[in-house]
């Protein structure tokens, strides 16, 4: 699970709604894979980010975006290591508001929620 | 034959280099016109698709295409060079040089004479440079396999000859090495001699003969022409008669398996075919950096195909059968081998990710996708018709919730249309039905819907909390 994918993510606990985000993230495993730069898609997808989320899932984050941020090389290949070469393989995501745990293997998070979790 | 074979000759001493664009047709054959060798290419696509498929044509090659009233069949004229080009189009299953093509052919009164024309045709074609084409086509194939250092281009997937080597199946290049020893052996003794097959697709209500007589009866004639010897199972030269009523095209196929399963090297019950996955994809025009998303991914062919051929833009893959999350991550780690093989060194990661979750409670930010591009469940081999009733609707609510407002937009393939356009008729307000392409799947008539999202805000239906904040 890269972390841009963890941006999107929510916590669809019944009565949770936006406070459903952004999921706690607890790797124990995680790998890097490298993946071509792209100073143009990393430029684009900034303001779609959800800042805070980012800088709780990742430790080596600036603090915001600065001021010409487009055209500075370095803190697009940093965004760009954040956003796409991280990769949780094993690990949690916990719903900050319900505390309901989903875990996440070999990669893939799974968020299905018991019949009795989405009963209304 | 003779002309064939010093064509032949000559083309196997032209310097295949890896930039393929610069491929220099010489034929010291006479009769050559230009060394810029123009032909007819035809394609079968999808059916449904074939303006979506003309588009990437006209994209990718400049070349406008006809779309034929054979359904599933397009046309476009190109230059030899471009053939490396042709490979790497994503909408086309099957690619095939046109021989001759009669717009209005006049069949006579009876099986006999029907055939006997036909026997004749085959001495009158003009074979030559078809064949060049087939040849240079042939050639450059086995010289891909050999191919293992690529170019170590940054622009990866832009390589054409990456690209091109893409789009077979993944079987083919791990078993690579084995055909480099199978393809130098031939090549040391080719034969003089090619096998051929004739394959004949007959469509109209007139006819008065069967596609395998016509097949029977010009193939024979083709093996007296050329002194080829007719191989259904192991040919070289796959020579193709369709027939669509009055419309009759021969041609030379440049295609031995179809592209369609490129990617996928784990299928499952109702696998997608690339071609279509990828038709599927355009039509809602991904834009740089769009967030798209299968929320029933099944194998992942979607996201799968988006994250090669759109790598500009973020792609996952969500399903809530655990089998099927399993084998989309496979396919996607199958996709990050081959790309190994190819580079040699590092692993190349992709904008693709894959979750497991329900459609009808997404875990997704709200107002966060782009494009939602899925293929929804029939009710035929998978789910079921009863169960579609109360699925459609929930599925299309949390799709439009999920859905950027205004921006937004969807492609729902559905063999299932009353269901999807009742479920469709209460959602006015969230979606807007902009285009519909009827589609052939397995023979079941099928329909991709494509949806805008609205401008309004999702509310939701059921919300009585005074204090949510729109987010």
């Amino acid at each position: 699970m890269k972390l841009l994918t963890h941006n999107l993510l929510s916590s669809h606990v019944r009565g949770v709604g936006p406070r459903g985000f952004p999921l706690r993230l607890q790797a124990t495993e995680v790998r890097i894979n490298p993946v071509e730069f792209n100073p143009d898609f990393v430029a684009r997808m900034i303001p779609k980010v959800e800042w805070a989320a980012l800088l709780e899932a990742a430790d080596t984050v600036p603090k915001g975006p600065i001021e010409g941020y487009e055209h500075d090389e370095k803190f697009l290949r940093q965004m760009h290591h954040v956003l796409l070469e991280v990769d949780v393989l094993e690990g949690t995501l916990q719903c900050p508001e319900s505390g309901r745990l989903f875990p996440i293997s070999r990669g893939i998070p799974n968020m299905l929620l018991s019949d009795e979790e989405t009963e209304t | 034959m003779s002309d064939v074979q010093e064509a032949t000759n000559q083309l196997l001493d032209v310097n295949l280099d890896e930039n393929w664009r610069s491929i220099q047709v010489t034929g010291s054959d006479p009769r050559s016109e230009s060394e810029h060798l123009q032909v007819t290419v035809g394609a079968t696509v999808p059916t449904g698709f074939e303006q979506t498929a003309a588009d990437e044509v006209r994209e990718k090659l400049g070349s406008s295409c006809k779309i034929s009233k054979d359904r599933g069949k397009i046309y476009f004229d190109i230059s030899v060079e471009s053939l490396a080009q042709v490979h790497c189009l994503r909408s086309v299953d099957n690619l095939f040089v046109v021989v001759k093509q009669f717009k209005d052919y006049q069949f006579k009164e009876t099986k006999e004479e029907v055939l006997k024309d036909f026997e004749e045709l085959a001495g009158k074609l003009p074979w030559s440079d078809p064949l060049k084409v087939w040849k240079i086509n042939t050639s450059f194939k086995k010289k891909k396999t050999k191919r293992k250092k690529m170019n170590q281009s940054s622009d990866y997937y832009e390589n054409p000859a990456i690209r091109e080597e893409i789009s077979t199946l993944v079987g083919d290049d791990l078993a690579s090495c084995k055909d480099e020893k199978d393809e130098s052996s031939k090549e040391e003794t080719h034969p003089e001699v090619l096998k051929f097959r004739v394959t004949c697709n007959r469509a109209g209500e007139k006819h008065c003969f069967s596609s395998n007589e016509a097949a029977r009866d010009f193939g024979g004639a083709v093996q007296d022409h050329f002194k080829w010897k007719a191989d259904m199972t192991n040919f070289d030269v796959e020579v193709l008669l369709n027939i669509h009523d009055n419309e009759i095209v021969v041609g030379i196929a440049l295609t031995e398996e179809s592209l369609h399963r490129r990617n996928i090297t784990h299928f499952g019950p109702t696998t997608l075919r690339s071609t279509l996955a990828y038709g599927m994809l355009r039509l809602c025009a991904p834009q740089p950096t769009d967030i798209i998303v299968d929320p029933m991914c099944g194998t992942g062919a979607i996201p799968i195909e988006g994250a090669t051929e759109w790598s500009n833009c973020y792609h996952i893959a969500g399903d809530n059968n655990p089998l099927a999350v399993n084998r989309a991550a496979n396919n996607i780690s199958s996709l990050l081998t081959k790309s190994q093989i190819k580079e040699g060194k590092v692993s190349w990661g992709l904008p693709i990710d894959a979750v497991q979750w329900d459609i009808c409670n997404l875990p997704l930010r709200t107002g966060s996708v782009d494009i939602i591009v899925t293929d929804m469940p029939f009710g035929k081999r998978m789910g079921s018709k009863k169960r579609n009733w109360n699925l459609y609707p929930a599925c299309l609510q949390e799709m439009s919730r999920v859905c950027r407002p205004g921006t937004g937009r969807a492609a729902l393939l559905t063999q299932d249309k009353k269901c999807f356009t009742k479920a469709l008729s209460g959602m006015g307000h969230v979606w807007r039905k902009v285009h519909t392409v009827w589609v052939n799947i397995g023979g079941l008539h099928a329909a991709v819907y494509l949806l805008k999202r609205t401008p309004q805000a999702f509310v939701h239906p059921s919300e009585q909390d005074k204090e949510r904040t729109p987010w």
